[in-house]
């Protein structure tokens, strides 16, 4: 398969900061997600990508052409962009038309095709009424509605799934889904390991503004689980708790907490804990009043990733 | 898309945005102040027809040439790149098959033909109700659009100007307001080719009016020491000044990243 998107040796920093370093990545057709913590460096790519940032080394192109100060590749590109940014002083529709209108298409394919956008993420009801007035996941729908109102072949998403409700994020990813089967290429971000996995196993890991890694989503899944968990458990007993985890090769490290009814247990084996903990209730009478996992997040698993 | 072409749809769609927003409704609301200063001076007035006309000259001389279309240019121009950038709304536009330069002229198209409405609709208005008397007078007509094209030529050039200072500084407004209101004011009271670098030494150059030719005291300050250019070279003056900083306007656009606060 031939890279829609490429980049070579890309990099790109605002005076002292970076914003990546020195990427070289290929994305093909289907869909693909760039998973990282915030400030990972996944929107700077997607400018650069989308002809908005210009490179400082490196090059990025879609379909073997450099995005930047390139207009006509756009007629088959489409970005939403993750700010909640919008002209507020027109409605839904004038949006998505206003904006198709610089594609050259003729005035009653414009409302067509305007119509058919808001259609597609639930908003024809109101597409009548002033953006100003959007609550966040209709404005977040219509920037969508913008992004493919053009049908582009290449659909570059930043963060699509945020400020949407259960039910709009079901529908969107649903929506996703059908642009692969139409062959078109989707790029996505998020900061949410199972909002990736609800859309593509095609993973991109981002951080610091480096590719850490790239593969499917069992690979990542297999990354996170060998980073070590702290699991932290509020009992009416933890020293007796804690006794019963002395010399399980499972757990590497066990602390107090300061209230005194905290134990902090880092562990390789997260199944193989719970298993301990439930066996600690049933078969020791010790009452377990909270279990939560502090590190259980995409940020410790990077920081994991990077040390490692 | 050309850029002739793209232009057009930027133009289209950022005359109708800018007709809605409140800066628009704000200025245009300011158009109107000699609107009712003609009312004003027409009920105090009644009859002084010399008194009216010297009325007229000094509302165009001070409040359209020396207020009203800078402020109007220095609002509307810093804001052609500078309010996409602040709104993050730029990223609509640069991700669409149009070229960078065609934006700017197409805002500039929009925005510089909302000036001139609200312009052309004070004027008009002051203009014919301090002169109703003298309505069927072909020579009033001709003063009217004579004054009326200065203003035009005023807007344009200070609009490219005050564009190329929004594309080229993030807070253009301060400098474009020590510009307009000082730079521009003071070097009228220089002597000698000085004053020809400004923009409104060519706007009055093109006014039938010359030192002691009469009207009120503003006017007579405004026009003691005007050395003027020939109209034609005036014009010609105007029309480069335009033509320079847009073009710089656009070619400094292309290349430039415009990056947000965030």
């Amino acid at each position: 398969m031939t890279a829609v998107i490429s980049a070579v040796k890309l990099s790109k920093w605002y005076g002292n900061v970076l914003g990546l370093n020195d990427v070289s990545l290929e994305i093909e057709a289907g869909i693909t997600g760039l998973l990282g913590p915030n400030g990972a460096g996944k929107s700077t790519f997607m400018k650069l990508a989308t002809g908005q940032l210009k490179p400082n080394i490196g090059t990025v192109a879609i379909h073997g052409r450099r995005t930047w100060n390139a207009p006509d590749l756009f007629r088959t590109v489409g970005f939403c962009p993750e700010p909640d940014a919008f002209y507020e002083d027109v409605t839904g529709f004038e949006f998505v038309a206003g904006l198709l209108r610089f594609y050259g298409f003729p005035k009653k394919e414009i409302g067509e095709r305007a119509e058919r956008a808001l259609d597609i993420v639930d908003l024809a009801k109101d597409k009548d009424r002033l953006v100003r007035g959007y609550s966040r996941g209709m404005r977040q729908r219509v920037k969508f509605a913008q992004a493919i109102a053009h049908d582009p072949e290449v659909i570059i998403l930043d963060e699509p799934l945020s400020g949407l409700d259960p039910l709009g994020k079901r529908k969107l990813i649903k929506l996703i889904k059908g642009f692969k089967d139409e062959g078109r290429t989707v790029l996505f971000s998020s900061h949410v390991l199972p909002e990736i996995e609800a859309l593509t196993s095609r993973v991109v890991l981002v951080h610091q503004g480096k590719v850490l890694a790239e593969g499917d989503v069992p690979y990542i899944r297999e990354l996170i689980e060998a980073h070590p968990h702290m699991i932290s458990v509020r009992s009416s007993d933890p020293r007796r708790l804690a006794a019963r985890f002395v010399g399980d090769p499972a757990v590497l490290k066990m602390t107090f907490g300061a209230d005194g009814r905290t134990l902090v247990v880092e562990t390789r084996n997260r199944d193989h804990l719970f298993a301990g903990l439930t066996a600690a209730v049933v078969e020791a009478g010790i009452e377990v009043e909270e279990i939560s996992s502090p590190d259980d997040n995409l940020q410790a698993v990077f920081e994991y990733l990077v040390g490692k | 898309m050309t850029v002739r072409s793209a232009a057009r749809e930027v133009f289209g769609f950022f005359f109708v945005l800018g007709r809605r927003t409140g800066r628009t409704r704000t200025f245009a609301l300011l158009g109107l102040i000699p609107v009712a200063l003609a009312v004003v001076a027409r009920v105090f007035l009644r009859g002084r027809s010399g008194d009216m006309a010297a009325v007229s000259t000094e509302i165009l001389m001070v409040f359209f040439l020396q207020f009203y279309i800078i402020i109007l240019a220095l609002f509307y121009g810093t804001s052609i790149a500078a309010e996409e950038v602040e709104n993050r709304t730029l990223v609509y536009l640069i991700t669409r098959p149009v070229p960078k330069p065609a934006i700017v002229l197409g805002k500039f198209a929009a925005y510089t033909a909302l000036m001139g409405g609200m312009t052309a609709l004070g004027l008009a208005a002051s203009f014919f109700i301090l002169n109703a008397a003298r309505v069927g007078d072909p020579a009033l007509w001709a003063a009217f659009f004579r004054y009326l094209g200065v203003l035009v030529l005023g807007i344009l050039a200070y609009t490219a100007f005050f564009a190329f200072l929004g594309t080229v500084l993030k807070r253009a407004i301060i400098l474009g307001l020590v510009f307009g209101f000082g730079w521009e004011t003071a070097i009228q009271y220089f002597p000698g080719s000085t004053q020809r670098f400004s923009i409104v030494h060519y706007l009055k150059s093109l006014l039938p009016y010359r030192p002691g030719s009469g009207g009120g005291r503003g006017v007579a300050l405004l026009l003691f020491r005007l050395e003027p250019t020939a109209p034609l070279l005036a014009v010609l003056a105007l029309v480069g000044i335009t033509a320079a900083f847009l073009a710089l306007t656009c070619v400094l656009f292309r290349a430039k990243e415009h990056l947000s606060e965030d």
